[in-house]
């Protein structure tokens, strides 16, 4: 086979990153107004939860799912969004993380619909999906010189780096545009930004239900690619494992958080040797960020003097 | 009809009355002078015409409309732009920015636009750009476009305040101490721009401290001591108020025009 190389597992650990660059970037569309939002872990679980219901058990298919999912996250964003307008920094990031508790309550005990806390196992994965829509149209993987293992893995990593860099791409347009610049001066200072003509209210909301829909998006496709979740995947972990990325990475740029989820997801894959030690590393490096670098290691600064660089007459 | 005209505006904050009863009119093409001690109900008085919060009773009437409890991004459409006795520029983005998003009222791209880079959002995104390069240029700020604002010199930075007030093309502009912390000729400088601003058909209606700039470019004067207007008229007939000159040019009238 000349495609040997191709490890499963390490194409499964890519998928996984893509994964939480999303999430990354979800928590960083929020904050571009100046929201720090500690429920997308939630919006998460409700884009997992609702994708896997109907594919699963009502027979629709997966895009239907995965779409409906980033919807329905979508919509209760706009729900938590509306009240979430009364709440300012530390007091907004403890409400949204005690939503994200209650969902995954209903969750547990909403058993005829969600498997209480054992979950829902067998749903349809994207991979093996396609394997199978493959071989009935008559085309094997060994024509490409893959194993199905290979194939599968393969194929539901190369859809979410599409879908993820379709998003990364939609939201750098959105930064620098109009609406961009909206949330940016939200952010930097909200009476200044409301007086100066923004629809401050309007585009809070905005913010937030796009963090919402971009974390029910994760979601569905986390579903897809295990084919099999439970409540213990949407915990408050989770939700600071998100904050993480943008605390890590930084939350001033896009690049920032999707960074830190990169940096975040590959680094204990690498520290296996000394797993038992991993998040005490973790701590001593977030304490460390908070003391040198609280701004997270990519900031405006940064992407100035890189993007200098590249200038014919650039400076330093 | 008069731009603007508060009718019997009162605002008070829990017992204290910051404004009480107060009315007066600002026509079309004129430069009103607010002026007062610390403490009259000044910068209250512009909160309210923005609706940064609403008057507790009262009218404020922008040709004709009462526009009193409406979203101050609203009022700002409707016409009316501020600066900031405390100046409140985005400090982080670039001079350029800063008034780029004061345009935000006068366009339009939405999300789909934006992301899409439709071709009406590119023509809007350019006129954006060439408006607010026309601003900048009107401020003295050209050169300055791409400077974070939070760098920028003290007198540059309240200039692009203006700059970004004017971006959303209001009728009447309000400005809370321009001068206040520049020297004389910065201070000419902002009598300049001043006349210039009215000259592109933008009411004003200043707040300033600075009694020779006020006398010199106001074309009417409305005094305010403790939330109450105790006098109204051209400069000339204000200097001359004995109220005036005892309750806020001081009791001796040599002492008042150095103030």
């Amino acid at each position: 086979m000349p495609f040997d190389w191709l490890n499963p597992y390490h194409l499964q650990v890519g998928s996984f990153l893509l994964i939480n660059v999303l999430l990354g970037v979800s928590i960083y569309i929020t904050l571009a107004t100046g929201q720090l939002s500690l429920g997308n872990a939630g919006f998460m679980s409700i884009g997992a939860y609702a994708s896997a219901v109907l594919t699963t058990g009502h027979g629709f298919s997966i895009p239907v799912g995965v779409v409906s999912g980033s919807i329905l996250a979508g919509i209760a964003g706009i729900l938590v969004g509306i009240p979430a307008l009364r709440l300012r920094g530390v007091y907004l990031a403890i409400a949204t993380l005690g939503f994200g508790e209650v969902i995954r309550v209903v969750f547990i005990n909403w058993e005829s619909l969600t498997g209480g806390a054992v979950g829902i196992a067998a749903i349809p994965q994207m991979g093996r999906e396609i394997l199978a829509a493959a071989e009935t149209a008559g085309f094997s993987p060994e024509s490409l010189g893959l194993r199905n293992n290979q194939f599968i893995s393969l194929a539901v990593f190369l859809i979410l780096l599409a879908i993820t860099l379709l998003a990364i791409l939609f939201f750098l347009r959105l930064s620098s545009s109009r609406v961009g610049r909206a949330y940016a001066a939200i952010r930097m200072d909200e009476t200044a930004a409301e007086t100066a003509g923004i629809d401050t209210t309007y585009y809070k909301v905005l913010a937030f239900s796009q963090g919402a829909l971009l974390s029910g998006l994760a979601g569905a496709l986390f579903a897809h690619a295990t084919s099999y979740i439970s409540p213990a995947d949407f915990t408050y972990h989770r939700a600071v494992e998100i904050l993480v990325f943008a605390v890590f990475g930084g939350s001033e740029v896009l690049f920032g958080p999707v960074f830190g989820a990169m940096i975040l997801t590959v680094l204990p894959e690498l520290l296996r040797s000394i797993i038992d030690y991993r998040y005490i590393i973790y701590g001593i490096l977030l304490v460390m960020m908070m003391v040198f670098r609280p701004q997270g290691l990519i900031d405006t600064a940064l992407v100035a003097r890189l993007a200098n660089r590249g200038k014919p007459a650039g400076g330093s | 009809m008069p731009l603007l005209s508060l009718v019997d505006v009162r605002k008070s904050f829990g017992g204290l009355n910051a404004v009480s009863g107060l009315s007066f009119s600002v026509d079309e093409g004129t430069i009103t002078g607010l002026i007062g001690p610390n403490g009259a109900g000044k910068t209250t008085l512009f909160h309210i015409v923005t609706s940064v919060f609403p008057p507790s009773a009262g009218r404020v009437l922008l040709l004709g409309e009462d526009i009193a409890g409406r979203r101050p991004h609203d009022v700002t459409r409707k016409g009316i732009a501020r600066t900031f006795q405390n100046i409140r520029l985005f400090t982080t983005m670039t001079a350029r920015e800063n008034v780029m998003v004061g345009r935000h009222p006068r366009s339009h791209a939405g999300i789909w636009g934006s992301v899409l880079r439709t071709k009406s959002q590119r023509a809007e995104e350019a006129r954006i750009r060439e408006k607010t390069d026309e601003l900048l240029a009107l401020m003295g700020l050209a050169g300055y476009e791409e400077s974070p604002a939070g760098k920028l010199p003290y007198g540059h930075q309240r200039r692009l305040e203006i700059a970004r007030a004017l971006a959303a093309e209001p009728r009447l502009l309000l400005l809370d101490e321009p001068a206040a912390g520049m020297n004389e000729s910065e201070t000419r400088e902002i009598h300049r721009l001043i006349l210039a601003i009215r000259a592109m058909g933008v009411t004003v209606l200043l707040i300033e401290h600075d009694m020779e700039l006020v006398m010199n470019v106001c074309d009417r004067l409305v005094v305010l001591n403790f939330g109450q207007k105790i006098a109204e008229g051209t400069p000339e007939e204000i200097r001359r108020n004995p109220q005036v000159i005892e309750a806020y040019l001081g009791k001796e009238e040599e002492d008042g025009r150095d103030a």
